[in-house]
């Protein structure tokens, strides 16, 4: 790994360990190898959002051309957000792509990706399905974020009916997520999401 | 790419420090308008890709940039860092400003050049002396320089090669102009114009010569001998073709001009002989007296296209 990323990645890492977002709980950073190369995160759910209560894990993985080039960084935790691929985790932010700067830091990224949290981008989505719900049933938008925060994340609230649900096509023999991402995808409409997996 | 923040002797202040490379700023620019600062390399690079202040996003071109003012240079200058040598036991503290200085004399350099005093005389990078062997370093050098000269002497094979085509050419050429000569009275005019310049320019060519003794002159050689052997040497100094068999017939007093022709003539014509331009023939105890040198000679002391003089000695 070429040296100014190496040196950067160490004095970035020490910053997030000493920051009062590590002190709050708000954000984490690990090492996952001793060359420096690769990360993982770990962000807060902001207060006030379906994500509350939820941890989300994050992959960052550097470039050899950092800090020329933005880190690689997408979430491992299943989320339901506008701005983030329901399948891979894929991030759609601007500092992350062609806005990039080099005097950004790991520690600005992560509250940046926090703030994408708040703060959703409907029109710029990483994920059109995930977006048009956005725009066109927020309410149920809402809930099926709060669902997944609460199944993959960890958040505290448990959603009944969604559970009732996965659960009868779970009994149909349908695997867990996917039967959570079909009902998802048609708004939570059992018959259209069972019609999509069988055909 | 700026210092390893590491080096320095206490805390170095954050403005000192290049959001680029997170390392001290060295050989610093800033933005136009923001003054955010930054390493050289550091905005260089980071310009190429995106024309844009790294901190603040502004709009920059690499013209733009600035050097940081001076009080920013003081403070970075008057910073007290370890030599880049530490590892290798320089334990110099230097300002920053005298590190570039101390690292061209630094003793502990690894890479310093010094000269083997095993009985090569190669000078090599210190760190590589201990591992430097004579024999095998100057046998490569033998075989790198062997490379070279087969290449050398391939290339001269083929530069012979291309001169040997050239003057068959050139042969063929002049045949050519000998053919036209002959049918047109121009061309006549034109080429004996050149003759007469390559004559003069052969004749600029030779060194000039001094007849100490002009008793020591050889009014009738020997053919076989002497006149051979001041052919060969004339055709090797690039005596011109078409003069000369003329030239070797006026070695024989018996083609001199009148002023020369019998010894009671060259008696009384002796004062003259200092007024001859004199050409030595290379290599012979002989001089050339060209008329195209000795357009200032009586006519009775010079003939067509010039003298050969061979002498038993006195030539300088």
């Amino acid at each position: 790994m070429a040296n100014i990323a190496a040196k950067r990645i160490k004095r970035e890492f020490k910053e997030v360990m000493k920051s009062e977002e590590v002190a709050g709980g708000d954000i984490k950073l690990e090492l996952v190898n001793d060359c420096w190369t690769e990360l993982q995160g770990e962000i807060a759910g902001p207060p006030d959002t379906p994500y509350e209560g939820g941890t989300f894990l994050l992959e960052i993985k550097v470039p050899e051309t950092y800090p020329f080039n933005p880190p690689k960084i997408r979430f491992m935790t299943k989320i339901w957000h506008p701005n983030v691929s329901s399948a891979t985790g894929a991030i759609c932010l601007d500092i992350l792509k062609d806005q990039w700067a080099a005097a950004l830091t790991l520690r600005t990224v992560l509250l940046s990706i926090q703030a994408l949290l708040s703060a959703a981008e409907p029109n710029d989505p990483q994920d059109a399905v995930v977006a048009k719900q956005y725009r066109e049933n927020p309410q149920l938008f809402n809930m099926t974020a709060r669902h997944w925060t609460n199944i993959y994340a960890g958040g505290p609230t448990s959603v009944w009916e969604f559970n009732q649900k996965v659960q009868r096509l779970l009994d149909m023999g349908i695997d867990e997520h996917q039967a959570r991402v079909a009902l998802s995808t048609y708004d939570w409409e059992l018959e259209r999401a069972t019609e999509q997996l069988f055909c | 790419m700026g210092f390893e923040i590491k080096r320095f002797q206490g805390d170095v202040d954050e403005e000192l420090i290049c959001p680029i490379c997170s390392g001290v700023l060295e050989d610093p620019l800033q933005a136009p308008t923001c003054e955010h600062a930054f390493c050289r390399a550091c905005i260089t690079e980071w310009i190429s890709r995106q024309p844009t202040c790294p901190v603040d996003r502004q709009a920059v071109t690499a013209c733009q940039l600035r050097p940081v003012p001076r009080i920013l240079r003081n403070l970075l200058s008057r910073l007290c860092t370890s030599c880049d040598n530490a590892p290798h036991g320089c334990n110099a503290v230097l300002k920053l400003d005298s590190l570039a200085s101390h690292l061209v004399e630094c003793e502990f350099n690894p890479k310093r050049p010094m000269s083997c005093e095993a009985g090569c005389g190669l000078v090599i990078p210190k760190d590589e002396l201990a591992e430097h062997n004579c024999v095998r370093e100057l046998r490569a050098l033998i075989a790198t320089q062997q490379g070279k000269l087969t290449d050398f002497q391939q290339e001269l094979a083929e530069q012979r090669l291309t001169i040997n085509e050239h003057k068959r050419e050139l042969a063929l050429l002049k045949e050519f102009m000998r053919a036209m000569r002959v049918s047109n009275p121009t061309m006549r005019a034109l080429a004996d114009q050149m003759e007469r310049e390559e004559v003069v320019r052969w004749a600029n060519s030779l060194a000039r010569a001094r007849v100490t003794r002009w008793g020591g002159m050889i009014s009738t050689p020997d053919d076989a001998l002497q006149v051979m052997m001041i052919k060969r040497s004339l055709s090797e100094s690039g005596c011109p073709p078409h003069i000369i068999d003329d030239l070797m017939e006026n070695c024989h007093e018996r083609r001199w001009p009148p002023g020369l022709c019998s010894l009671e003539t060259r008696q009384n014509n002796r004062r003259l002989y200092e007024k001859y331009v004199c050409k030595r023939v290379p290599g012979k105890q002989a001089v050339l007296v060209l008329q195209c040198d000795n357009t200032h000679v009586d006519e009775h002391m010079m003939v067509e296209p010039g003298l050969v003089m061979i002498f038993a000695h006195g030539i300088e």
